[in-house]
């Protein structure tokens, strides 16, 4: 057994931090926290551009698809530095998801295509997994994909697509044999989302954001070139892709910083002339969920550090998200909740800049983007698999049960 | 970055799992719990065979001067038990204080009888009002006299004290924290043994102007405040490792029973209201383990540093450990609360771990405001 880093590991902890120090600025920094989860397209694909200068903008692919032939640690010490730095995130989920699926799976063709352009964030892709029929009965999608010579002709609706209205295509779960059990008449095609036939709908949130979407699709024709794969393996590459995700879902860094930054508003925010940071009622709460994301933290590394678990991997990736998501939740709502009243103020993100320049004692600028990020939160245990689907998945993998 | 035993370590595991498979069946735990000492002799000679009562002594004391690894290897074994003979409190806890603050004299002529499992120890620290989980207010005072020290007091829950041959007394000498080594049968020492809800036995002991030789001084005086908190904090970590033993023991206890008990025609573990229990189970229990590791690579180094880590994972565990052991009675219905089903005696093992050295309330107060 052996805790810390080696000497590797802390030399590129120095590199990724100087370049971060080198290319970072405050702006950005204010513009990242403001944007909470979701993240500020914009300034994503301009860092991507930066991370591409140095070889670093998609370093969990290949070596030949521009990679980085990183360790599980050099990942997560990249990943950490940039949170902590409050630097932009790559649209890391998706170039983490789509990418392997494509090169993987796709033809030469497609791969020629695709992959240059998404390393350059020249193509972005929303994900269209879910739909109004089908959320965590996946398999239960009715959008249909019917072969016409050498297209497709595709006709549905997809819901919940991050950022649709901001990508350039759409990576798309269809049914393309009805005759055949569930799982095996699903597809995966790519397509512009420019398409015609293509209507994206923005959906108001609860945080008063439109980053969900729905997308509707009408007689849209794609090439049968933009098929991945085989015909009927759609599922099997979705879940490939799902299972590529042993440590992300537990947002580790993020709601390290997240507590940090709550910590700096709770030595700010004063009742009756006492910090909330000498209230034992919230100190409490900081003890709390610090105790329990260093416990996460923890966890995130014995996977990362390949530990010989007496458990199934997809178990302990299930038990990380379940955890994950709900101290996701907690902090936002600390750090929410360590603004008072103040937070119920309901603010248009075009006016944060307005805000934060007039230097109000009464809105500091701290308060801007948390009550949005603690609202939008509550999704953190519905996507990706909801929390009692989770639960279900640790049962029967763990207990057999 | 390596969260694996390595083969020796393996080896330490398997055969402490072995122990308890073999010796340590609900049936013999309990006809052990109600034997005179509550514990079996025969076993402490055991694990003097075994090498366990001389882990972590020092080599120059005959000891296998293991490290804490070792120590989570052997605990979380014997978690699963739970293990009834006062090891902790002899052979981690006491031993730490006579090796760091007691002379060489003390050190060879007590540290290889604890190795060899000729002496049971036991530190008696804690007092009324609290004093003990922070050791400035201790109330027991030392004052030199002829050829020797003068000691007043009472002193509660020391571990293992029931079966103790000696005790270790902290007491202000001089306005500094000093320990003091008593044997059992010391005139003026009087001892009070008593079983705590999880069947091992503890002691109050008190004495009225005691005299004590020269030689119990451990040290030359110094203030002991730093050892004591170290050992202590060894002592919290071997019982954390036992704590994550014992809950992982639960989840195989609970998810057994699930399978092989029947309700409404169907094993019990068709319903998904109780999978989702052993979900949230399984959840806390892995981050009990990651909570201890992350402890554990805290334990070897600046002092305040372990001190907070210690808290945070007294936290985390305490109430993950709670839950695990709660969620357990409850998953066996009306059995669990019976003391003929193994989960009522995790239940109680663990509330008594989650309660020595300061309960969660206590360490949410411990950890430092700002950082």
């Amino acid at each position: 057994m052996q805790f810390t880093f080696d000497q590797r590991h802390e030399d590129f902890r120095q590199e990724v931090r100087s370049f971060i120090t080198e290319h970072i600025t405050p702006e950005l920094q204010q513009r990242t926290r403001e944007h909470g989860y979701f993240g500020n397209k914009e300034d994503m694909i301009g860092w991507l551009k930066l991370l591409n200068s140095k070889g670093w903008g998609v370093p969990s692919w290949p070596v030949e698809h521009g990679g980085c032939d990183w360790t599980p640690l050099q990942h997560y010490i990249f990943s950490e530095e940039h949170t902590r730095a409050d630097a932009p995130g790559l649209p890391f989920g998706l170039y983490h998801m789509i990418g392997p699926v494509i090169y993987k799976y796709a033809s030469q063709a497609l791969q020629d295509k695709l992959l240059g352009p998404m390393r350059e964030g020249d193509i972005t892709f929303a994900q269209g997994f879910s739909e109004p029929g089908s959320g965590s009965d996946l398999a239960a999608l009715s959008t249909q994909a019917v072969r016409e010579g050498d297209e497709y002709i595709v006709n549905g609706q997809k819901i919940w697509t991050s950022g649709a209205f901001e990508s350039e295509w759409l990576f798309c779960l269809v049914k393309t044999d009805t005759s055949v059990k569930p799982q095996r008449g699903i597809s995966f095609l790519v397509f512009p989302l420019d398409s015609e036939g293509v209507t994206i709908r923005q959906i108001p949130q609860i945080d008063g954001d439109a980053h969900l979407c729905e997308v509707f699709m009408q007689d849209v024709r794609v090439p049968a070139d933009n098929l991945v794969g085989e015909e009927g393996m759609g599922w099997t590459y979705a879940k490939s892709l799902l299972d590529g995700e042993r440590t992300g879902s537990a947002y580790i860094f993020w709601s390290k910083r997240e507590l940090a930054k709550a910590r700096e508003i709770a030595r700010k925010e004063m009742v009756n002339g006492t910090a909330l940071i000498d209230m034992p009622a919230y100190r409490h709460r900081f003890a709390r969920l610090e105790a329990q994301l260093t416990a996460l933290e923890f966890s995130v590394l014995r996977v990362l550090a390949d530990e010989d678990f007496k458990y199934p991997i997809s178990t302990i990736a299930s038990s990380l998200k379940l955890r994950g998501s709900k101290l996701q939740q907690m902090v936002t709502q600390l750090l929410m909740d360590c603004l008072g009243a103040k937070g119920l103020r309901q603010i248009p993100r075009e006016e944060y800049g307005a805000i934060a320049a007039a230097n109000d004692p009464l809105w500091p600028d701290h308060m801007l983007g948390a009550t949005p990020n603690a609202l939008i939160m509550r999704a953190a245990t519905i996507y990706g698999g909801a929390r009692q689907i989770q639960k279900t998945i640790v049962a029967k993998s763990a207990f057999h049960l | 970055m390596d969260f694996n035993f390595n083969e020796e370590q393996s080896l330490l595991l398997d055969g402490a799992e072995r122990f308890i498979r073999e010796s340590y069946s609900l049936e013999q735990r309990r006809h052990l719990a109600a034997s005179d000492e509550g514990f079996s002799r025969d076993n402490w000679k055991l694990f003097a065979e075994l090498g366990w009562l001389a882990l972590v002594l020092p080599e120059d004391a005959d000891g296998l001067n293991c490290s804490l690894i070792e120590v989570t290897a052997l605990m979380t074994a014997l978690g699963r038990g739970p293990l009834l003979e006062p090891y902790v409190s002899t052979a981690i806890l006491s031993a730490h204080l006579i090796d760091k603050a007691g002379d060489a004299a003390m050190r060879q002529s007590v540290l290889p009888a604890i190795g060899a499992g000729e002496i049971i120890a036991a530190f008696a620290h804690d007092e009324d009002n609290g004093a003990g989980l922070g050791n400035e207010k201790l109330s027991t005072k030392a004052e030199k006299s002829d050829g020797g020290y003068r000691l007043t007091g009472r002193k509660t829950m020391a571990l293992g004290g029931a079966s103790a041959d000696k005790f270790i007394i902290s007491a202000m000498l001089d306005g500094k924290v000093a320990l003091f080594l008593a044997d059992r049968n010391m005139a003026g020492l009087r001892v009070t043994p008593y079983p705590l809800i999880d069947h091992s036995r503890a002691a109050d002991i008190s004495f009225d102007d005691m005299a004590l030789p020269v030689e119990a001084l451990l040290g030359a005086g110094d203030d002991n405040g730093a050892i004591i908190s170290e050992a202590l904090d060894r002592a919290t970590y071997a019982y954390l490792a036992e704590a994550v033993g014992c809950m992982e023991s639960c989840l195989e206890v609970c998810s057994d029973y699930l399978k092989t008990r029947h309700q409404f025609k169907q094993p019990l573990g068709n319903f998904q209201a109780l999978q989702h229990i052993m979900a949230d189970m399984f959840v806390e229990a892995q981050e009990a383990r990651s909570m201890l590791y992350f402890l554990l690579s805290r334990m070897d180094g600046d002092a305040d540093e372990r001190r907070k880590a210690i808290s945070l994972a007294k936290i985390a565990i305490g109430e993950g450990s709670f839950f695990v052991a709660a969620q357990s009675i409850q998953l066996h219905g009306g059995y669990g609360v019976t003391d003929e089903y193994v989960v009522s005696h995790y239940y109680r093992r663990l509330m008594t771990i989650k309660k020595l050295f300061g309960d969660v309330e206590h360490h949410l107060d411990q950890l430092p405001l700002a950082e």
